[in-house]
């Protein structure tokens, strides 16, 4: 069975030579909860731009379960969905238009968009939003629209690009729920965050990305075993040395 | 909150994501009808009340047409050409400063997808922009649509014309200062002295090979066949220029779909 996203050798120099991603390899297996973890500029986001499309890939290859992401580019981003980390929509128009456009491009028939945008709407309590335009809405209320986009075609592989920031505690912890509950069906998800508390709680292996690389990727209990995963992310990133880390254990 | 599977149909041409597409762009003119439709009206409204009903009463007939009848395809293909480069110049510069341009780019919509969908609107807008003008003409008593073939194809291949080059524009511009230079410094020059108000042969004999350089002159001197069957020039060589700058501009965009270029990071 073909992994769920395998990263082989990626590079991505921008235009202007900047390299936000080096030589990063890594493999996410179905059905995990795979948590991506970075300081700022690290290279996250790129990684995930570079996944589904937003990004142009300077070299190395992209397989989502199995599909080149860039020679079938069509095939594999249908697989993938998306909820990236600013909002990137047409601000003037209302999250049912939002979310039913989003099912629109992905092939899906109008009832099927009805139906699941109705659904989607109606779990994220955004019913009494869903006319209104989105430049209206709290921040709260847009990051759930973001999210409703990311699920309409129902997704293999649900990419989640810092999902909590700016939201509020219910809703962080009712999305945690909701997370856990379609991970459990099936779905595979990849989770950034800055929020090491939501990694612990939710995913089951852990990258951490430093300088446009991987410094440490393994299961969360390799993390957890000594000083917990704020002192393992600290010291694979660099912020705080071994041997400091050691003395502070 | 549950879960709920969904089916997706077999990919082949994305027709639902197309359609998506043009349903979308359609949705956002439609918020701004004073500036797609009502503008460029009012002003042909201006231009036909002004040079083709006041000063135009003056003018002897050219060719055996009313100098209303005779202006009226300039005026209309100029109305044509600014509302398909300003349709596809907004659709797709607005998309990438708000980026929501990154919803078509994470779905599995292939580059010519996007293209063809981005100049159906285009195309949608210069029609519609036509119709308004030409009830407006017969307001003032003109109906001269001779050939509605030809005319149907200056209207669509200008459209696709200038589609492109605001599509191109739109992907290169880093601000709506660069967005405006092309319409400015080349697309209104050039179609005012593209023989909309005057023939070649009103022109100083030494200065008529401008015309000819132009090639505003013979999408105006085209529609004006259509519309009354009056032409000047050679009428090979605008088809020619049309369809070659068609797949000469076809390519180039594609090429630029293709490499992200203005819409990959």
């Amino acid at each position: 069975m073909p992994a769920a996203l395998s990263i082989s050798h990626l590079r991505k120099v921008y235009r202007r030579g900047t390299v936000a991603v080096d030589d990063l390899s890594m493999t996410i297996e179905e059905g995990d909860f795979f948590g991506f973890l970075g300081p700022n500029g690290a290279g996250k986001s790129t990684t995930i731009h570079c996944v589904t499309g937003i990004a142009t890939v300077t070299s190395g290859t992209i397989e989502i379960f199995g599909i080149d992401a860039v020679k079938n580019y069509r095939e594999a981003r249908r697989l993938v969905g998306l909820s990236p980390q600013e909002f990137n929509v047409d601000q003037f128009a209302t999250p049912r238009q939002i979310i039913d456009w989003m099912g629109g491009y992905f092939g899906m028939h109008a009832a099927d968009r009805k139906r699941r945008s109705d659904m989607l709407i109606e779990q994220f309590d955004l019913t009494e939003h869903a006319n209104k335009p989105f430049r209206e809405l709290s921040g709260g209320l847009k990051r759930r629209v973001i999210l409703c986009r990311a699920l309409i075609h129902d997704p293999k592989l649900l990419i989640l690009d810092e999902p909590t920031a700016g939201v509020d505690v219910e809703l962080r912890r009712e999305l945690w729920r909701y997370l856990q509950e379609i991970n459990r069906a099936g779905k595979t998800i990849l989770l950034t965050s800055h929020y090491l508390e939501e990694i612990e709680r939710l995913c089951r292996t852990i990258a951490v990305v430093a300088k446009g690389n991987i410094v440490r990727n393994a299961p969360k209990a390799e993390f957890m075993a000594g000083g917990g995963l704020e002192q393992a992310y600290l010291t694979a990133t660099g912020a705080e040395p071994d041997h400091i880390a050691g003395a502070a254990a | 909150m549950t879960t709920q599977e969904v089916s997706l149909p077999p990919m082949g041409i994305n027709w639902i994501g197309l359609g998506t597409m043009i349903r979308r762009e359609v949705s956002r003119i439609m918020r701004v009808p004073i500036q797609a439709f009502v503008a460029p009206w009012i002003s042909a409204l201006l231009f036909i009340f002004i040079f083709g009903f006041v000063l135009g009463g003056r003018i002897k007939e050219i060719g055996g047409h009313r100098y209303l009848e005779f202006v009226l395809p300039g005026i209309l293909m100029m109305n044509i050409i600014n509302a398909a480069f300003l349709q596809s110049t907004a659709q797709i510069y607005f998309q990438r400063f708000m980026r929501y341009i990154e919803e078509t780019l994470v779905a599995p919509l292939s580059y010519v997808e996007m293209i063809v969908g981005m100049l159906f609107c285009t195309i949608l807008r210069s029609v519609m922009t036509a119709i308004g003008i030409l009830v407006i003409a017969a307001c003032f008593g003109v109906h001269s649509l001779g050939n509605i073939g030809e005319f149907l194809f200056w209207v669509v291949a200008v459209s696709l014309i200038f589609g492109m080059l605001g599509l191109i524009i739109g992907l290169w511009a880093q601000n709506f200062e660069q967005l405006n230079s092309l319409n400015v410094f080349f697309i209104v020059p050039l179609s005012m002295v593209g023989g909309v108000f005057s023939t070649i042969n009103m022109l100083p004999p030494y200065l008529r090979f401008l015309a000819y350089a132009n090639p505003f002159f013979y999408w105006i001197n085209g529609l004006r066949h259509a519309m009354i069957g009056f032409h000047e020039g050679p009428t090979g060589v605008g088809y020619a220029l049309t369809l070659g700058l068609i797949v000469g501009l076809s390519l180039w965009l594609w090429r630029l779909f293709a490499t992200g270029y203005g819409l990959r990071e």
